[in-house]
């Protein structure tokens, strides 16, 4: 089949997709760049010099920036923690044969068919609201004061919204996993004595090891850019208490109106999302291999 | 020690009874295997003595104690399954060592008990290899070495040569009788492979829609079988079955003559050869209008030639015929 002829065929057809698709990147990454170098800020309209790294000292020097860096990691480590164990959990239940089994898998996946951006306004209007919301009646109900979530706690928040937006993608990935062991693998363990927690600890989960890597590679990529769920309920507040790298990035341009320095902070944000790439990889990759 | 009884033993799944109130010993240190046609409950009785499926009826009892009631581990029973179900992200030592460290063995009662079963099984130069880098010979031997550490009361085989090729098979097949040889401990083997059951077995239990058909030796079981299906399910090729008239001069319904139970040459049998199969060591012979069935396959030992299309007479060996009557139970 693929003699000399046809592979030189196959690349000239291909051609076309594979520019689009690198314009389509490479364009809009070397306006990034590009802008990044110059004073652009739109109150102030008129020339744009050319700065150098001046934008980039701001960014980095920016007391915010540390928060946001902070932030972000906290954002992303707690929600892959709660997911991958909340979705490991749900896994095994979901696992067991029982009675309806149809329509409460479909009510585990359901949360991940609601926009982020609806499902955070219900979570801080419904549930978290210090005054209307579930919560604060309960808390009524058993007579204590009522917690502010989204002021006293603003990330915490984030977290569990964010987390339980994800928990479906972990448990559909893992129960999936899970129903492809292998049953007469968990007889032998039976037979060779193994309790019920140690067939989860010994075989279910080393089985589960490489769907687990999988949703940390791509839970990561998604959470490392989270901004609809700050921007409907804390707007990264109070203060820089829930502003995570990208919303940052969205301060700078579109709060502070300063495309350079917004700019700036985009090219960073790919830098270190590529950094924690290659430390994923290094760390977890070889759970992929063979 | 390892007798193993079971007192009508029953097992259903909702309305379908899969197995009958049945009854069976097994004597301590027997090599017994169960052999049947695919869905004639021979797995699903291995899985009952084994703890896996609870019976819905009856007694199992190992070594006279009452076991029915005991989980799969408690019955000090090891099984090797059809597909190894071998632990593929531990390694060959992990594998083998698992149920002494579901066992709280210490580290070096652990070791030199993993030693010596890899020892036993030629598997010393694998013990850090993964299942994914070993032959399916190797895999089976994994598998027999994780159930022989254990040094259990009886080993129950589920249908372990299967997934191997011919010639494994074989020598898998010698293998397994050898441990026996050696291990004297008590075995019981599940098959739908009538020579595996033949070469391997000091008893075998012919079963048929759950039902025992016949219990015996090997050899008894293809002299003396007690119906028409034993008959026809051991031995190979298949005995041939004659109906009707020539039935009747014998006063049976239906006789049956294995194939190497007819002599090629004179005799009161005539027919076409069809098909010959040329083994070396014999041929057997595909003989059509007979008048007597619509194929008798008759073994001829060494290189016998004869083209398709030749006349033969046949001649049957009437101290081997087997006579069955109208409910196909033996006459004798």
């Amino acid at each position: 089949m693929a003699t000399q002829h046809s592979r030189a065929a196959a690349r000239f057809m291909i051609a076309p997709s594979v520019v689009l698709l690198l314009a389509w990147m490479l364009i809009p990454l070397g306006m990034t760049i590009y802008f990044s170098f110059l004073r652009y800020n739109l109150l102030m309209p008129g020339a744009n010099p050319f700065v150098g790294w001046e934008n980039y000292s701001y960014f980095l020097t920016d007391p915010a920036f540390q928060t946001a860096i902070v932030n972000t990691l906290l954002l992303v480590g707690g929600v892959l923690v709660i997911t991958i164990a909340g979705g490991i959990a749900l896994a095994v239940l979901l696992d067991q044969p029982m009675w309806g089994t149809g329509i409460v898998r479909i009510m585990v996946i359901s949360p991940f068919f609601v926009m982020p951006t609806v499902s955070a306004l219900v979570w801080k209007n419904m549930f978290m609201n210090p005054v209307n919301g579930l919560f604060a009646y309960l808390a009524d109900v058993i007579g204590v004061q009522p917690y502010d979530f989204l002021t006293q706690a603003p990330l915490a928040s984030i977290i569990g919204i964010v987390s339980w937006q994800w928990l479906p993608f972990a448990t559909l990935i893992l129960l999936t996993a899970m129903q492809s062991l292998d049953s007469e693998q968990l007889e032998a363990a039976e037979m060779d004595g193994a309790s019920a927690w140690s067939r989860f600890y010994h075989i279910k989960l080393p089985h589960l090891a490489r769907a687990i890597t999988v949703v940390v590679l791509i839970q990561t990529i998604f959470l490392l850019s989270i901004f609809a769920e700050i921007l409907v309920t804390t707007n990264g507040g109070p203060g820089t208490a829930s502003t995570n790298l990208t919303y940052l990035v969205y301060a700078e341009s579109l709060l502070r109106f300063d495309v350079g320095t917004g700019s700036a902070g985009g090219v960073v944000a790919i830098i270190l999302a590529n950094i924690v790439a290659i430390f994923l990889m290094r760390m977890i990759g070889k759970n992929l291999d063979a | 020690m390892g007798r193993i009884t079971l007192e009508k033993v029953r097992k259903s799944f909702g309305e379908t009874q899969v197995i009958p109130p049945l009854d069976l010993t097994i004597e301590d240190g027997e090599f017994v295997v169960f052999v049947g046609p695919s869905g004639c409950g021979k797995s699903t009785l291995l899985r009952l003595i084994a703890g896996l499926e609870d019976v819905s009826g009856g007694e199992i009892r190992i070594d006279g104690r009452p076991a029915t009631d005991l989980p799969p581990a408690k019955r000090g029973l090891a099984m090797v399954f059809q597909s190894y179900a071998l632990y593929p992200h531990m390694t060959v030592r992990k594998n083998i060592a698992f149920p002494l460290k579901m066992a709280g063995m210490s580290e070096d009662e652990k070791k030199s008990r993993v030693e010596r079963a890899a020892d036993v099984l030629n598997l010393t130069d694998f013990l850090d290899r993964r299942p994914g880098q070993l032959s399916g010979g190797q895999r089976q031997r994994v598998a027999i070495g994780r159930a022989i550490v254990r040094e259990p009361a009886a080993f129950l085989f589920d249908e372990p040569l299967s997934n191997l090729d011919a010639a494994l098979r074989v020598g898998m097949r010698l293998e397994i009788s050898e441990l026996h040889e050696r291990l004297k401990t008590t075995m019981i083997y599940v098959t739908h492979d009538q020579v595996e059951a033949m070469t391997m077995a000091d008893k075998i239990v012919v079963l048929r829609k759950g039902n025992i058909e016949q219990v015996g030796s090997p050899l008894d079981l293809y002299r003396n079988p007690r119906n028409r299906f034993v008959a026809e399910f051991i031995g190979s090729p298949k005995m041939n079955i004659v109906e009707g008239a020539e039935a009747g001069r014998h006063d049976a319904h239906a006789i049956g003559i294995r194939p190497e139970h007819i002599d090629v040459g004179e005799g009161p049998w005539e027919g076409k050869v069809g098909v010959s199969e040329h083994l070396g060591s014999d041929t057997f012979f595909h003989v059509h209008e007979t008048g007597l069935a619509d194929v008798l396959t008759v073994r001829a030992p060494g290189e016998v030639n004869h083209r398709a299309g030749d006349k033969i007479r046949l001649s049957p060996q009437l101290d081997k015929l087997h006579r069955f009557d109208r409910d196909g139970l033996r006459i004798t």
